[in-house]
Parts: structure tokens; sequence; C-alpha cells
């Protein structure tokens, strides 16, 4: 007998959990047909269990806990997410000292909410060209390929979490690498940008193989 | 007759002079929970649940050590000291300005759960007290003399004690920082021998002795003693008055981390710091207050759960402390958040377009339980 966990096969009849505050809030008359027979439907069946990343906080945001997942070392999802609020408040704390000391006329354009930088800065690192190792008559070819969204955000968070990994020195703390990083992927500048670029020169560079693609 | 006038720099009086008179013309009408009032002298309850602010030149003076890490942060990044008046701060500033200074000092406490503002209740009434122009001997965090010591050296004075010359010699620096004026109107009243050849005359200033102990490292343990135990001996002549404000009292009366050579484990009256700070903290003096934290955050071997002073000050401390006046402090009432979450608010600390909602400030609310620590590292992120 399995018991129902997430991660075990569900019984086709089990439904979604409902998260969000405003469908609970909604009176009666305002619904419409198909929303009644949802509700008669939730009262009868059994519901799954809801993951552990599904949250009704006004504050959650997918890509920020796709982040802090791709961060995590051996389930230590404390110490990720701790990680990442101490880097959103690191960037934020370094923008308002840059705000509170320009000018008046330079205030308006400093960006001091970390998630609009951190959004903006995965935008700027996405590639929008990848290769991929394609082997015909014994030679493996590098081919440039289209890529998913999902494949593009994943290859910004995983260089930038490598590059501050690997590229930085032993002691600095993770908050303050990470931020570095978000601040200069934001302005376009910094290795992750660079590597972006070299990506797509070599993909231009390998024009010629474009055909060996099937897909 | 020692001048009772402002302990400050006569640059922070002028900042003074400024700020209480009409705000300019030409900035936008301050908001409801701010108060234009930086003389905490002049708090009443009609202040309470507003921030008040601190000149940036009277913070450097008053507090070079003592105010939290992450309010110094927060200072950093708002370009501004702001502190919260309230309830416990204006009882105790109550008390202190009718206390009578002929009977021997009175010891308050002050206790409540984890992260709910004793250490800033502490700094509001050390810039009251420095307002008012009394000796403020600030012990940070006495938490810091019983662990984490790298250097013992053996006291010269007394062959069973134990001297800290970094921990000694830090507070030194800092005491004279904050007390420049006292320090050279002070004279001793017995000649000090350090070692065989150095001594400190009979009349000279207390400054002597303090540059002696930050000179010679090896002997700070036993300048803190003195200079200490020549504090206490002139107090009652009433030519000053005297505010002891230790952080984390129940360090004195624990146990220690800390490790003699041959291992075996140290006890607090072992140390000579600790030993002075015990003799301070006794009522047998008159001419002043003594006002204290518990605080469990930095405690050595106590349980998490543990923040009334019989848990905390254990059975040795209590019978030591007592009689003490306890002065609780709850977490904040809803004017207390409101007023916090609007100082967050138009200080542009709370940048997420949520967090601006009626719906972000119930789950705020919700998820720190009104809670002042719990607020604030809640709000860093968003």
């Amino acid at each position: 007998r399995i018991m129902p966990v997430r991660w075990s096969r569900y019984n086709p009849s089990y439904l979604e959990p409902e998260v969000k505050k405003e469908s609970y809030q909604k009176p009666l008359e305002e619904l419409t047909e198909e929303e009644r027979e949802q509700m008669e439907l939730k009262a009868v069946r059994p519901i799954k269990a809801a993951p552990p990343t599904l949250s009704s906080s006004v504050f959650s945001d997918p890509m920020i806990s796709k982040f802090t997942n791709m961060m995590m070392k051996s389930g230590n999802k404390v110490l990720a997410r701790s990680l990442m609020s101490q880097t959103l408040e690191t960037i934020k704390r370094k923008q308002l000292e840059k705000y509170h000391k320009a000018p008046e006329n330079e205030k308006v354009t400093i960006e001091c909410n970390p998630y609009v930088i951190f959004h903006q800065a995965l935008k700027n690192c996405q590639p929008i060209i990848g290769l991929s190792n394609i082997t015909k008559g014994g030679k493996t070819y590098q081919v440039p390929v289209p890529l998913t969204d999902n494949r593009k955000r994943f290859l910004a968070m995983k260089w930038l979490i490598t590059e501050c990994r690997e590229h930085k020195h032993r002691r600095t703390m993770m908050p303050e690498k990470l931020s570095q990083e978000l601040l200069l992927a934001f302005n376009n500048e910094g290795p992750v940008i660079k590597k972006k670029h070299v990506l797509h020169k070599m993909a231009e560079a390998n024009r010629a193989y474009a055909h060996f693609r099937w897909w | 007759q020692l001048d009772r006038g402002c302990a400050l720099h006569t640059a922070a009086r002028d900042g003074l002079s400024s700020v209480s008179s009409q705000d300019v013309p030409a900035e936008r009408p301050r908001a409801v929970f701010h108060t234009s009032e930086s003389d905490p002298a002049k708090h009443t309850e009609q202040h309470e649940g507003r921030l008040y602010n601190i000149p940036l030149e009277e913070v450097k003076a008053v507090f070079p050590h003592g105010l939290p890490h992450r309010f110094q942060q927060q200072i950093q990044t708002f370009n501004e000291a702001r502190v919260m008046v309230r309830k416990p701060a204006l009882e105790l500033l109550a008390y202190l300005k009718g206390s009578n200074f002929a009977h021997p000092a009175v010891r308050y406490v002050i206790y409540g759960e984890r992260g709910t503002g004793k250490t800033m209740t502490l700094c509001h009434v050390v810039h009251y007290c420095s307002r008012q122009g009394w000796l403020v001997l600030h012990i940070p965090d006495a938490h810091l003399w019983v662990k984490n010591c790298k250097e013992l050296l053996q006291s010269s004075y007394n062959k069973n004690r134990l001297d800290q010359p970094l921990q000694a010699s830090v507070w030194l620096k800092n005491f004279k920082a904050s007390n420049e004026r006292f320090l050279q109107e002070i004279k001793t009243q017995k000649k000090y021998m350090w070692g065989k050849r150095e001594s400190t005359e009979e009349g000279r200033p207390l400054r002597e002795v303090v540059e002696q102990g930050l000179a010679r490292v090896r002997s700070a343990s036993d300048a803190v003693g003195v200079v200490l135990r020549e504090i206490k001996q002139q107090s009652h002549r009433g030519s000053f008055r005297l505010l002891v404000a230790v952080d984390g009292v129940n360090a004195l009366w624990g146990r220690t981390t800390l490790r003699k050579e041959d291992k075996s484990p140290v006890s607090p009256e072992e140390l000579t710091l600790v030993h002075n700070l015990r003799k301070m903290v006794r009522n047998d003096w008159t001419g002043g207050a003594i006002v204290t934290t518990l605080s469990q955050t930095g405690s050595l071997f106590k349980p998490s759960s543990a923040y009334t002073p019989q848990e905390l000050l254990g059975k040795e401390g209590f019978d030591a402390l007592d009689p003490f006046v306890p002065i609780p402090v709850p977490n904040y009432s809803p004017r207390e958040f409101e007023s916090c979450y609007g100082y967050y608010l138009e200080r542009k600390w709370l940048q997420h377009e949520k967090a601006h909602t009626e719906d972000g400030k119930a789950e705020l609310q919700f998820l720190s339980g009104s809670n002042p620590r719990q607020l604030d590292r809640l709000a860093g992120p968003l």
C-alpha cells in the first residue's frame, strides 16, 4: 500500500491543491457554472500534498525559489534560503547607499529594488542560441541550436552560481560575491555576460554546421 | 565643582540647536511617527511609538561601542540614527529623574524575550544620561569577556586571578573616547604601582591611568580595576553622577567557556574584569544608578527559551542583584508596529511592490509576531 507522498505515484483522481487566497474569497454568487462544478468536485475528491516550494505568501517568487534550489547543497534549504535573503539585502543596501549619496537628478536612474535587479540581471545573462554536440561520420561537431525558455533560464542561473563559487577569492561570503555579480550583470558587464557573448560568437562561427540539426 | 553642562563636542551642540527649532519650510513636514524632539529628557507619553533622531556626531561621541550590529548597519544605510521611544524606556527615565542620589544606587534589570529591544532601551537611557552630563560606564556586552578569549595572563596583582589584556584594552579605548571630560577632572586618591618601575602618583588625572593601560597592554585589566575603584569612591561626593550600564549582566554569574593551561575550567570570579565589575554592580555606593540588561543570545549554557531573571541569573546572580527593579520589554504594540513599518516605507527599505499593500503589511505582522528583531530580519530581503 503506497502512502500518498509527493514523489510517489498518485491515483489519477487526486487533484492539485489551490493556494491563491483570492479564489477562496469570492462569494458564491459570483462563481460561474464551471467554477461551481469544480468546487463540488473538490469537496468529493482527495487532494495531493502541497510541495514545499508552493507558498501562499504575497512575497514568494518562482524564479527566486528556483535559484535558491540551484544554490542548495545536500538538501540544506535553510542555508540556501538565508544566503539568498542576505544577497537581496546586500544588493538593497549597496543601491540605497548609492541612492542617498547621489544628486537629485541621478536619483531616478538608480534602481533600488533587489527583485527588479535580479530579474533584469538574469534576463541579460540568458543566451539566445546554444551549441549542441552532434556526431556525424565519426566526428563530433558543435552545432548551433535554438534553446527553450527553461533551458535559457537554467543556463543563466548555472553560470552565475558557478562563477561565484569558482572564480572568486576563497574567503569572500556568498552573498557578497553574488550581489556583486548580479549588479554587474544588471549593467551588462561582468564575466557572465562575457561568457554569454563568447557562446554567441562560437555559434556564429559554426554557422556552417547548422544544417546538421534535424529537429 | 565639575561643570554640569553637556558632555558633548561643540559641533554636536550646534547641530542640536538647529534640530530642536522649527523645520526649514523647504522640507516637507515629517510624518506622524517621527518626532523632532531629540533630547531624551523631554520625551513623554505623547512621544511613545515615535522615532527620534540622534545626530551622527553625537552617535560617535556617546556610542563608540554599545549599539547592536544591525542597528549600526542601518545607521550607515539610511545615513541617520532613529531610535523608537517605547514605554519601558520612558518608565526608566521617569525613575531616574525622580531618584534621590543621596541613597544607595538603585539597580534596574531590563529583561524580555529575544529581540524585543532591551539593548536599544539601554542605549536610550545611556543617551539621556550623557545628555544630562553623567559619567557613563557602558559595558557593551559582558558575554564577550567570558568567552573566546585568545590570551589569558596570570594577574600580577593577585596570583589566583586571570587577566584579559585584549578585551580590557579595547574597552579602555572606547571608554576614553566617550568620557574625555571626566578623565581630565577626576583625580586619583592613591599611588598605584604598575610593575617595578612605573607608577601613577596621587592626585594625577584618571586619564593617565587609562593611557598607562593602553600603552602597557599587560596591565590593562588592572588599569580597568583602578578606574572602576576610583570612580566608585568619588561618586558619593556629588561632583558627578555615575551610570553603570551593563549589557548581558547574566554573564557575570554564569559559567565561562575559557580554560586554563592545564585544561581546567575557569569560573567567572577568577577573571579580574568580572571580579571588578561585580564590585561595581553592588549597591554600596551613592550618587548614581545601575541599569543592566539580561541577554540570552550571547549567554553560555542557558536554554534558548529562558528569559526571566531567575532563569538567566541563576541563584548566585539573583542573590547578588537582589533587590532590583525589573523592567519587562514586550514586543511591538500595534501602534509601534505601524510606526516602524511606516519608517521602513519612508526610507525606501521595503522595496517589494507587495510590501506596500495591506496584505503585505498583515503578512509581515503575522510572520514577525510583532517582534522587532524578526521584523527587521524579514524586511531585509523585501
